[in-house]
């Protein structure tokens, strides 16, 4: 029953979702939606590896590598970017594969400094190749309105790509949590040891799935370039914005549940809008403060997240119905 | 040839204020076995410290010392009790988002009291240098780097001879064997990371005289002194110092042959490279390192 | 034809030799007991097998699969299943737990699940599969530990103290399990402190001291050498 209630409210808050465009001429209304639904989909992706325990605070750079990827196709080439797509998620990959690399031999929080280190890296790349990535000027998207060319004359498509963005994702994170890949990161993230011995080679499953991640990252790069016209290194390989931000929407959602990234976003992207734009605009610096202090809070008190909390609740009724059950069977 | 001698000088120079950050996050690491992400906040609030003491009341940097270290040093024990203490039983994840929330904080504090502007003091001596056979040495880095060298040579000292030295010694070497050996580990927390903090923050009073303050100035210290003290090996002093020196001539002639843009991201691939390659650090022994997720 | 070949298996932590050349053999179907005073070894021992820790000498070979070289997880697929000392339940409920084995010899979940099941049902958990382990009893983890480790259909299954700490109706509860294992082929080793459980489970027992096999043979046979005596009283004879 429960289940089925899940489903019902579910598939009701998506055909909500389906036609706010057209009661919300308010461009602020559509743009905030459509962050929302990016960052869901990025803290999704985000999640992937933290299932197995693995907190990247260097996403940015696959966030980076696919939207230079694909910008550099299609300003420099003409490549649609559809089809880079495909170029922005394999590029993207090959990021992840070097990060992944010191995953070999190290975990937890060397693999958090190397993540950092990473973006750091690629951030100084994009500023200095000047003759690739024009430098700290960074590239533009022209103005060319076209499905083949991703560019539409209102903010409409890309609320309903990023929708369908948010809702892909979050679906694949589910899959992966409930398929084998998703069984063998949890263990890892509990025994590493016992996982091994159990025959789990713990090293290729956080490989794996540092590679779903970049991945899926890399397109959302593409997706939000396309977006937002412009592609400068600070933002793109922002530490506050595409680094921190999913880990802090991960962390206070539920850090490797599958409805913690949806619940960190939907709460934390608005949040940050209005710190940055009313705070942000008093003092500068206030709304990091803010952020600070949010996280310091979250992890001090609710570790696992606003899902923690939430669970309980569900199990409880879950742990209603269980119980009856044994007594079902003796009867039968 | 020259060039080569002049960026070689001004990289030893750099890399003896590296090392002496490094060593205390070495320190603090070794003994409490977590990773303060907010490390480079550290160098951030004893340059800023500096910079008014001289701008309020007119002291030289370097005589500011007799102030910032001991206000350091306590600063140091409060984050340890305060931060640090209450998160150390808990997961890896916890203690990362703990450290960076507490760099977020301190960095936009800095930013709301003191703006952002780039901020320097100037001494009579921040200009001055010497030519010694054609190298130009830059004197508050010839001061910068004496110093370090001479109070990583009393830190070693201290560790070597006296007793609570020999205890933090074996604190980093084993945190379990040093129980059993009847070391308080726990008891030594504070003054490790009061030491620590010392150290990082005479690190930073000594940029001072030749380097800009402002709010997220301590961002790339943490990440270097990480670089640092992996390089080096955990729990090593020496090993901290040569990689220290190591690091500034990396930084020094990266900045002069490949481009000033990515000196850091040279070494930050040097990283990542010995991550991979050898996690336990060039020099180091590397013990204690499996406790914090390194194999 | 042996199972398990184990050829003057060393290893030396640093100045320490912890497992000192050992040679052993176990048939097919066996099951034996791993005995010795606290500090012999037995652990690393079972390490060194499964893979936990790299052997500094010697040759460990399952069914004529030499497993020395092999990470951990390759010598599971080669058929070594073992138990934690140290009970180890990952994060998440009993049967998602026995799945995480399951889900390294098949990738269908469903399969899985009904492997997993069969398990739980053999090793008598299954009504405490959605239970979360961390609310369970110690004689109910270690069984969780157990029926783990078969989920992977282990050829060779190491044992690690499975009645430790148990009181002893739980004994009594768990101690049939290891023949009821064994009689679904698969052989065993075990390690146990509790001698009576030891004696009358075991066919054979390997009994080692300060890292080296010092005596083996059917429990009567152990129990009447003189070393093993020694061994436990600890007085030194160069004779042994």
């Amino acid at each position: 029953m429960t289940k089925n209630k899940l489903y019902i409210i579910g598939a009701f808050v998506f055909l909500v979702l389906l036609i706010i465009p057209l009661f919300y001429e308010s461009t602020f209304v559509l743009h905030m939606y459509t962050l929302i639904f990016f960052y869901t989909a990025l803290t999704a992706a985000w999640n992937i590896p933290a299932f197995g325990g693995q907190l990247s605070l260097g996403h940015a750079s696959f966030f980076g590598i696919g939207a230079y990827t694909a910008a550099i196709l299609y300003v420099n080439y003409g490549v649609s970017p559809w089809i880079g797509i495909v170029a922005a998620a394999a590029a993207a990959m090959v990021g992840g594969l070097v990060l992944s690399l010191p995953l070999i031999r190290l975990r937890g929080p060397f693999f958090t400094l190397a993540s950092i280190a990473f973006a750091e890296v690629l951030r100084m790349i994009a500023i200095d190749w000047r003759s690739l990535t024009n430098g700290s000027v960074g590239i533009n998207i022209p103005f060319k309105p076209s499905l083949m060319n991703l560019t539409f004359q209102s903010g409409m498509p890309f609320y309903y790509i990023s929708l369908a963005l948010a809702v892909g994702v979050v679906y694949l994170t589910y899959r992966i949590r409930s398929s084998a890949l998703g069984f063998h990161l949890r263990a890892a993230a509990s025994d590493d040891e016992a996982a091994k011995a159990l025959g789990v080679n713990t090293t290729l499953t956080h490989f794996i799935a540092l590679m779903w991640s970049s991945g899926i990252t890399g397109v959302l790069g593409l997706f939000y370039v396309f977006y937002i016209y412009v592609l400068e290194p600070q933002t793109f390989f922002s530490l506050d914005l595409f680094s921190l931000q999913p880990a802090l929407n991960g962390i206070i959602g539920g850090m490797g549940t599958v409805w913690g990234p949806v619940i960190g976003a939907i709460l934390m992207t608005p949040l940050g809008e209005f710190l940055r734009f009313y705070l942000g605009t008093i003092q500068q610096g206030l709304n990091f403060v803010v952020y600070g202090l949010v996280l310091v809070l979250t992890v001090r008190f609710i570790p696992g997240g606003i899902v923690s909390l939430l669970t309980p609740m569900i199990k409880r009724k879950k742990a209603k119905k269980t119980a009856n059950l044994p007594k079902e069977t003796e009867v039968a | 040839m020259d060039l080569y001698v002049q960026v070689l000088v001004s990289g030893l120079l750099l890399g003896g204020v590296y090392a002496l950050i490094s060593i205390g996050l070495n320190l603090i690491f070794g003994v409490v076995r977590i990773i303060n992400f907010a490390h480079g906040e550290m160098v951030m609030l004893s340059m800023y410290l500096t910079f008014w003491l001289n701008h309020l009341y007119g002291l030289d940097p370097y005589l500011s010392v007799i102030i910032v270290l001991p206000v350091m040093f306590v600063f140091g024990v409060m984050f340890q009790r305060l931060v640090v203490q209450p998160i150390l039983t808990t997961s890896a994840t916890m203690k990362i988002f703990t450290t960076v929330g507490i760099s977020l904080l301190l960095q936009n504090l800095a930013l709301i009291f003191w703006k952002g502007d780039f901020r320097t003091v100037r001494t009579s001596y921040s200009m001055s240098s010497l030519e010694v056979l054609d190298i130009i040495i830059s004197v508050p880095r010839l001061v910068a780097f004496g110093t370090a060298l001479l109070s990583i040579i009393i830190l070693y000292a201290f560790l070597k001879y006296t007793y609570v030295g020999k205890a933090l010694r074996a604190i980093v070497e084993d945190h379990s064997v040093a129980r059993l050996m009847g070391v308080g580990v726990e008891k030594h927390y504070w003054f490790a990371f009061g030491l620590g903090t010392m150290f990082t923050a005479l690190g930073g009073v000594l940029l001072v005289p030749f380097s800009s303050v402002y709010p997220t100035v301590g961002v790339p210290f943490t990440l270097l002194a990480f670089v640092v003290v992996v390089l080096g090996g955990l729990g090593s002093m020496s090993g901290t110092f040569l990689a220290g020196l190591f690091i500034g001539c990396v930084e020094s002639f990266g900045g002069t042959f490949v481009s000033p843009g990515l000196k850091e991201a040279i070494y930050f691939a040097i990283f990542i490279l010995v991550l991979l390659v050898r996690p336990q650090g060039l020099f180091g022994k590397g013990k204690g390192t499996e406790e914090v997720g390194l194999k | 034809m042996a199972l398990l070949e184990v050829k003057q298996l060393t290893k030396r932590f640093g100045g320490l030799v912890a497992v000192n050349q050992m040679n052993f053999e176990v048939a097919q179907g066996e099951i034996v007991g791993l005995i010795g005073p606290n500090g012999a070894g037995k652990t690393t021992v079972f390490n060194l097998i499964s893979g936990i820790l790299p052997a500094t000498e010697g040759s460990i070979v399952l069914n004529n699969c030499e497993l020395s070289r092999m990470p951990a997880h390759r010598r599971s697929l080669a058929g070594i299943g073992r138990t934690f000392q140290v009970v180890r339940p990952f994060e998440m409920t009993v049967l998602e737990n026995v799945m995480v084995p399951a889900l390294t010899r098949t990738k269908n979940t469903a399969k899985a699940r009904k492997k997993a099941f069969q398990v739980l049902e053999m090793m008598g958990l299954d009504e405490l599969a959605e239970a979360e382990p961390g609310n369970l009893t110690l004689a109910q983890r270690k069984r969780i530990e157990v029926a783990r480790a078969l989920a992977t259909d282990p050829k060779l299954l190491l044992l690690d103290e499975v009645l430790a700490g148990l009181n002893p109706t739980e004994v009594a509860e768990n101690l049939p399990l290891i023949r009821q294992v064994r009689d679904k082929g698969v052989t065993i080793i075990f390690i146990e402190h509790l001698m009576d459980a030891m004696m009358s489970v075991s066919e054979r027992v390997l009994v080692m001291d300060q890292g080296s096999l010092i005596s083996s043979g059917t429990p009567t046979e152990v129990t009447n050498d003189e070393c093993v005596i020694k061994a436990y009283l600890g007085e030194e004879d160069p004779q042994c």
